[in-house]
């Protein structure tokens, strides 16, 4: 990351526990009001940073109280970086598959609930609603979850 | 934050009302509120949520666990009141085609009153 970066960037840590999430909303939601984002855009970062922070507990850590989770986000001119890092087990989202059916196919509905898998909901959310996602893992540094949205300008002032 | 329940007049349907978000804290609540009633033999069941400004995928299972066991009882587990957020991360999802979503849980209240199987 640049360094002139640095002091625009916010960095949050909590614990890795269910109730922490709700913290880790709040946070990333006043950033994204602060950069200009309508409240349906921030509902949509909320989703995601949830989403994502609730697999770090489940699949990164496998319990709640582990380890803890550090997320960050950085306003810069056409985007907003959001980095959610852990010291847990690799999961790469890349590997879930997306839920089936979410294509509007007809699919009978009990179908489609059984083919749920766990993590595969919200990351379909965090692909669906992000406009890029990277996931880098490696045994120095932890796991490392970045998910840029794009400030669009023709949206709200 | 809460989650409440009533019986409908006239009918065996229960609504089960949330206002708030809908995570990690709240949906323990309504899973317990849900399998009490559903454990009870009660699967004409109504979720308003009117109230509710937020939804992540704990919350959707949630729903769609109760909507099987609902099912299963030969019920129905019908939503209404959703706003635009909420309806389009149903939609995401495809659960818009999994439940019966009404816009308007007043019309929810008078089916379950005239006994209509949605």
């Amino acid at each position: 990351m640049a360094s002139g970066d640095m002091a625009r960037e916010q960095v949050l840590v909590v614990p890795g526990r269910y109730k922490e999430i709700k913290r880790i909303c709040e946070f990333i939601a006043a950033g994204a009001a602060d950069a200009g984002f309508d409240a349906n855009t921030i509902f949509h970062l909320e989703l995601c940073c949830d989403e994502a922070s609730t697999n770090i507990i489940e699949h990164a850590y496998g319990d709640e109280g582990v380890g803890d989770i550090a997320i960050s986000y950085a306003v810069e001119d056409d985007g907003f970086t959001i980095v959610l890092r852990d010291t847990g087990q690799a999961f790469d989202p890349g590997d879930v598959p997306p839920p089936p059916a979410i294509s509007g196919t007809a699919m009978p509905a009990d179908e489609l609930a059984d083919q749920m898998r766990i993590g595969g909901l919200g990351l379909h959310f965090i692909r669906n609603l992000m406009d890029e996602v990277t996931y880098t893992a490696d045994r120095r540094h932890g796991n490392r979850l970045v998910m840029v949205k794009k400030l669009h300008k023709d949206g709200d002032p | 934050m809460s989650v409440w329940q009533e019986k409908l007049p006239q009918s065996n349907t229960w609504l089960i009302g949330i206002s708030g978000r809908l995570d990690q804290s709240l949906t323990p609540k309504l899973e317990e509120t849900l399998n009490a009633l559903l454990d009870n033999g009660h699967v004409a069941l109504v979720v308003d949520l009117t109230h509710a400004t937020y939804i992540n995928s704990g919350g959707l299972r949630c729903l769609v666990s109760a909507w099987r066991k609902a099912k299963a009882g030969d019920g129905t587990l019908t939503l209404c009141g959703l706003n635009n957020r909420l309806q389009e991360i149903f939609a995401m999802v495809g659960f818009d085609k999994v439940f019966t979503i009404l816009d308007d849980c007043a019309t929810a209240r008078g089916q379950a009153r005239q006994g209509v199987r949605s």
